[in-house]
């Protein structure tokens, strides 16, 4: 069977992998950055304490995503679960990482007189600092977010959602009739995935940056 | 109105074997201006920020119209004093409007009431509000800037104002219009201003007093300009206050009050503009070659500027 004709029969489940993949990565990266940013803001004054938290998120990364995988199975089952821990594990060190220099980037003349006009550290925080460092935080998350669709194929080896699962059979029956159509099918659609996230990432930049900053 | 009373304000850093500022006592009354100079280092921004809290004396009282600016919650007691500092620090992702409203905002203003005060504070400030309120800091110039922090620390009128260098990062042809700017503003408003700066010739021109600060902070004089000028308390005054002191106190007197008698056309004098200082006159004596000068409708010689000079070291 071409590639064409595979395509046109197994669109629908394509599709439905498709936006499985799409939904689980949108999934953990929003949650990785609701995390990534707490510890950012937690941590940013300190040198040590972010310090210690790039490199924990670092060394996380390092973790083979497969033995990742192998070791929630215990805790967490199959499917789903899983797939979004690792990989809401494997998005934290961008993320992190930029808010701290987002943070770290605002300028000490802004937080003086920030502070010089009696805002709390907490409105400060909110009106001010995340505002500025936003940018800078959204780069992060695109980072993260294309990382992801990568290794969220790895996730079909735990029963996880996604174009893995295409992959996956298309690699196990290699030599059979659909094997390869399989494996380019699903790779195509990471990849198309991937680059359509990276196109809506340069738009919700313009949407969110504050007009101010792009003066 | 408020008044400022330091009294013995000292502040000690950890592992410091001196304190960055020793046993400071300074009356401020309500609606002065005054300037603390001295060289860097001294300690004057620290003494400064310790009468907003941003840094929390060792010891001794500071005393804002009478209470004691310890027992005030110091979120709350900086939302009622006006802060510019000379890096000005206005809020890029902001308009120009909504820095201004930012004080008002916290001090629970409605939006309208805000909105139209940060327009009435731009007009203050010489900036046309429906050409700047709706603007980004990044699209104002440097002296531009300075008078949207000016407008944003008198939002919620502040009766004290704190002001560290505020125009020490501007070329000298803008500095000179913000000070004049800011002369009239002070004028109009009388609020009692804290200014900070290492420029003795700012000092002289913008202050109703000037304490003279050196190392941790410690006063050497507290006076008038003039008499600052006229007799320095010690020989450190004297070499902060420079040379061509008799100049500089010429500059502080209006030309127009020295004694003169009245003019008659036919001399054909030169005539000092209007607003003019005793220092114009005279620069214009020199430049023209004359010992007399027409001031208004009088005349207004040398003998009488130096005689002046002598009243004024006499008192």
């Amino acid at each position: 069977m071409d590639f064409s004709r595979y395509l046109e029969r197994r669109w629908d489940d394509l599709l439905e992998q498709a936006v499985q993949h799409a939904a689980v990565v949108a999934l953990s990266v929003l949650l990785a950055t609701a995390i990534g940013v707490l510890v950012g803001v937690l941590t940013w004054r300190s040198a040590r304490a972010s310090g210690a938290a790039i490199s924990v998120s670092a060394a996380l990364l390092t973790i083979p995503s497969l033995a990742l995988l192998a070791l929630l199975i215990p805790l967490l089952g199959l499917g789903w679960a899983p797939t979004v821990v690792a990989l809401v594990v494997y998005s934290l060190l961008p993320i992190i990482r930029n808010t701290v220099a987002g943070l770290r980037g605002v300028d000490p003349a802004i937080l003086e007189s920030a502070r010089g006009m009696g805002l709390t550290g907490r409105q400060t925080m909110w009106r001010i600092q995340l505002p500025l460092a936003w940018p800078i935080i959204l780069t992060g998350v695109r980072v993260s977010t294309q990382m992801l669709f990568a290794i969220a194929t790895i996730a079909a080896y735990v029963a996880g959602p996604g174009l893995g699962n295409e992959i996956l059979s298309g690699l196990a029956g290699l030599g059979s009739a659909n094997a390869l159509n399989k494996a380019v099918a699903g790779t195509a659609g990471v990849v198309l995935l991937a680059l359509a996230f990276d196109l809506a990432f340069v738009g919700l930049r313009r949407v969110t940056t504050p007009r101010g900053l792009r003066v | 109105m408020s008044d400022i009373k330091l009294v013995d304000v000292t502040k000690q850093y950890e592992g410091q074997p001196q304190p960055a500022v020793d046993a400071v006592s300074l009356d401020i009354a309500a609606g002065e201006l005054v300037v603390f100079v001295g060289p860097s280092g001294c300690g004057k921004t620290t003494t400064m920020k310790m009468i907003n809290r941003l840094i929390e004396p060792t010891s001794g009282q500071i005393l804002l119209g009478g209470a004691d600016v310890m027992s005030i919650e110091p979120n709350e007691l900086r939302r009622h004093i006006g802060y510019v500092i000379q890096q000005i620090g206005l809020f890029p992702h902001m308009t120009i409007s909504e820095n201004i409203q930012l004080v008002p905002g916290l001090l629970g203003w409605n939006r309208d009431r805000s909105r139209r005060r940060a327009d009435e504070l731009l007009d203050l400030v010489g900036l046309d509000p429906a050409a700047y309120r709706d603007r980004y800091p990044r699209q104002l110039s440097g002296g531009q800037q300075q008078r949207v922090g000016v407008a944003r620390a008198l939002a919620a009128d502040p009766p004290v104002m704190l002001m560290d260098e505020p125009f020490g990062a501007t070329d000298p042809i803008t500095r000179e219009r913000l000070q004049k700017e800011f002369l009239r503003l002070q004028a109009e408003l009388r609020k009692t201003i804290v200014f900070v700066t290492h420029d003795f010739d700012e000092a002289v021109k913008l202050g109703d007093r000037i304490a003279v600060l050196k190392e941790r902070s410690r006063v050497a004089q507290y006076d008038t300009p003039a008499r600052i000028l006229a007799a320095p308390a010690d020989d450190y005054v004297a070499s902060f206050a420079g040379s061509a002191t008799a100049i500089k106190r010429l500059a502080l007197i209006p030309a127009v009050r020295l004694p003169g008698e009245p003019l008659d056309e036919r001399d054909g004098l030169p005539v000092l503009e209007r607003g003019g200082s005793a220092r114009d006159a005279l620069d214009l004596m020199v430049r023209r070659g004359t010992s007399r000068v027409a001031v208004g409708d009088r005349t207004v010689d040398f003998a009488m500027i130096c005689a002046l000079l002598e009243d004024e070291h006499g008192r």
